[in-house]
This record gives structure tokens, C-alpha cells and sequence, in this order.
């Protein structure tokens, strides 16, 4: 499955080289796992593999944008934008709110203040918890 | 996840110090690059590079990438063969706060003011509903929304220049006219 997620994280990065995505998946599939069998079937044929998982991307899609914080566009799991900027990567801890979407504390709450929302679903956000 | 967050810190890091040769702070060389500069240092190139074939942009100072000029000339509809020319303003509080966009062009439009304020809902600070201004939304999805107000978003029910909306539903001929004749005269 790891592998399929980084072609996925790969596409919007690389969107005008589309080879760089596939080509990074091939190379680490040999590591890879169970549910991408099927497609492991023909490994030296490159395009029919890489033409597999343009579905699969779909899926996984929706499961970086939890990883990323939508607001500053930085993996949840390092410091901010602001924070890297700052040299205050320690102090930058992340939030959950009850829909279950994480941003990093620092971003989400300069948002509520212009606007109470969670900017991915627009349900009222209410915290769940606030971490690492 | 450990190859992830790697290629993100890469791409990171590879765009940001791309973007800091090309345009060193000469006044401010103690300054830090603000958050704005370094979302545009992502958002810019996706923007450009994903424009709808009506729209060109221009950035009259290479190094703030936060001050565009983007023309639309639309291929279709009242406006056809109109070049409009809309000034788009990042302040540093983008992205928490959206972008200020005026139109320079002289228009008859319902969701544009003769003087230039637009109407576009993405472009609303606060909003109680989800089309407003979200961090989630960027450049691209500002450039599609203003190209938009001369199809889809074209919008004659919730005007802002409600002289121009009244003007289509009393006599679509004659509004038509002063569109085209607003084109001659002010968008060429
Ligand atoms: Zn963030
Ligand atoms: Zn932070
Ligand atoms: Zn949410």
C-alpha cells in the first residue's frame, strides 16, 4: 500500500512529469505488498502497471489531505510553515477537530478567527483534541 | 509515509531555495521570506501553468509574485472579443485572508461594478455557507472563478450592479448592445 501512496502524494507534485510518479512506485514495488498483487503480475511491463493505478489514486487521495494541513500545505507531523519560518518547530503541535480533520494548531487557529468553519467540511469546528 | 513526508521536504526545500536565488530581498536582506511568498512559491507556477485558454497573467514585478494582472478574453457569450484586465492583490495575510481582486476594464456586467468591485462568492472573507474563502482554495481556483463570471458563475438573480441585471431582464437585445458597445469603447 506504501507504494501506491507515494505515487499518489507524487501526482499534484509532479504533475507536469507524470513519468517521475510512476517511476518512483515501480522502484520501491518489489518491497511492496498483498493488495497490489494482481497488478505485480507483469512487472517488466511498465505501462500497463503504471495505467493500474491511476484508480487507485483516487482512493488515497483523501488520505493525504488528513495528513497535510490544508491551511499552510505542510504534512501535519512537522512544524508549520509559520513555525519552520519562525525556528519554532518545537512548540507546533497539531489539532483535531470533532470532524476528525487535523491542521496544525498554529494555522487552524488564525482561521477561526476570520471564520469558525473547518475549511475542508464547513461544519462549526470544535476541538477534539490538540497533540503531537 | 517516511518516503512522503522525504519528497515533500525535498520538493520543499528544493522550491524555496530555487525561489531565493532567483529573487534575493535586496532591501531586506534580514527579512524573512513571509508565509504568502512561500505559498506563492507553489501556488504560482500550479496557477500558470493550469490557466483556461481565455486567460494570460502577468506579474509586473518578478519579485512579488503577490501583485498579478490577469486578462480574460472571453470566446464566447456577451463579452466575446473583450479583453478584461482584472488586478489581483495578496496581502500578507494571505492565505488566511483571500485575494483582493478589482476589474481595470470598464465592464456592463451584473457581477461587476462600473468601477471595478466583483462579486464572486470564493472571494467573500466571511461566509456562513462553504463557498466562501477557505486557505483550502488557491490562486488557480480564484483565476477559474473570475474566468467563470463570463459563463458559469454569470450570475443575473443576486446582482451587484443591479442597474446591468435590471437592464438584461427588461430588454436582452439592448443590453447586449451596451455590452458590446462598453467593449469597444473600454476593452480592446
Ligand atoms: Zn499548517
Ligand atoms: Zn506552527
Ligand atoms: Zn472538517
Amino acid at each position: 500500500m506504501s507504494t501506491t501512496k507515494t505515487s499518489t502524494m507524487s501526482m499534484p507534485q509532479a504533475a507536469a512529469n507524470p513519468e517521475v510518479g510512476s517511476g518512483t512506485s515501480t522502484g520501491t514495488s518489489p518491497a511492496g505488498s498483498g493488495p497490489g498483487t494482481a497488478t505485480n503480475a507483469k512487472p517488466s511491463d511498465q505501462r500497463l502497471f503504471s495505467l493500474k493505478k491511476w484508480n487507485i489514486v483516487a482512493m488515497w487521495s483523501w488520505d493525504v489531505e488528513c495528513d497535510t494541513c490544508a491551511i499552510c500545505r505542510v504534512q501535519v507531523m512537522d512544524a508549520c510553515l509559520r513555525c519552520q519560518t519562525e525556528n519554532k518547530q518545537e512548540e507546533c503541535v497539531v489539532v483535531w477537530g470533532d470532524c476528525n480533520h487535523s491542521f496544525h494548531n498554529c494555522c487552524m487557529s488564525l482561521w477561526v478567527k476570520q471564520n469558525n468553519r473547518c475549511p475542508l467540511c464547513q461544519q462549526e469546528w470544535m476541538v477534539q483534541r490538540i497533540g503531537k | 509515509m517516511i518516503t512522503l513526508s522525504k519528497k515533500l521536504k525535498e520538493d520543499a526545500a528544493r522550491k524555496s531555495s530555487g525561489s531565493n536565488s532567483k529573487s534575493p530581498d535586496l532591501n531586506n536582506s534580514t527579512k524573512r521570506v513571509s508565509i504568502r511568498d512561500r505559498l506563492l512559491i507553489k501556488e504560482v507556477p500550479e496557477m500558470t501553468s493550469s490557466l483556461p485558454k481565455t486567460c494570460k497573467v502577468h506579474f509586473p514585478d518578478v519579485h512579488k509574485l503577490h501583485h498579478s494582472l490577469l486578462t480574460i478574453s472571453p470566446e464566447e457569450g456577451y463579452w466575446k472579443d473583450g479583453k478584461f484586465i482584472f488586478e489581483l492583490t495578496l496581502t500578507e495575510e494571505y492565505n488566511i485572508a483571500p485575494p483582493k481582486v478589482r476589474c481595470k476594464t470598464k465592464i456592463w456586467h451584473p457581477n461587476i461594478s462600473e468601477e471595478g468591485q466583483i462579486c464572486l462568492s470564493l472571494l467573500r472573507e466571511h461566509s456562513m455557507d462553504g463557498t466562501g474563502w477557505a486557505p483550502t482554495r488557491t490562486l488557480t481556483d480564484v483565476v477559474w472563478g473570475l474566468n467563470a463570471l463570463f459563463t458559469d458563475l454569470l450570475n443575473f438573480d443576486d446582482p451587484l450592479n443591479i442597474e446591468a441585471a435590471d437592464h438584461y431582464l427588461r430588454d436582452k437585445r439592448d443590453f447586449e448592445v451596451k455590452v458590446q458597445r462598453y467593449v469597444r469603447n473600454y476593452a480592446r
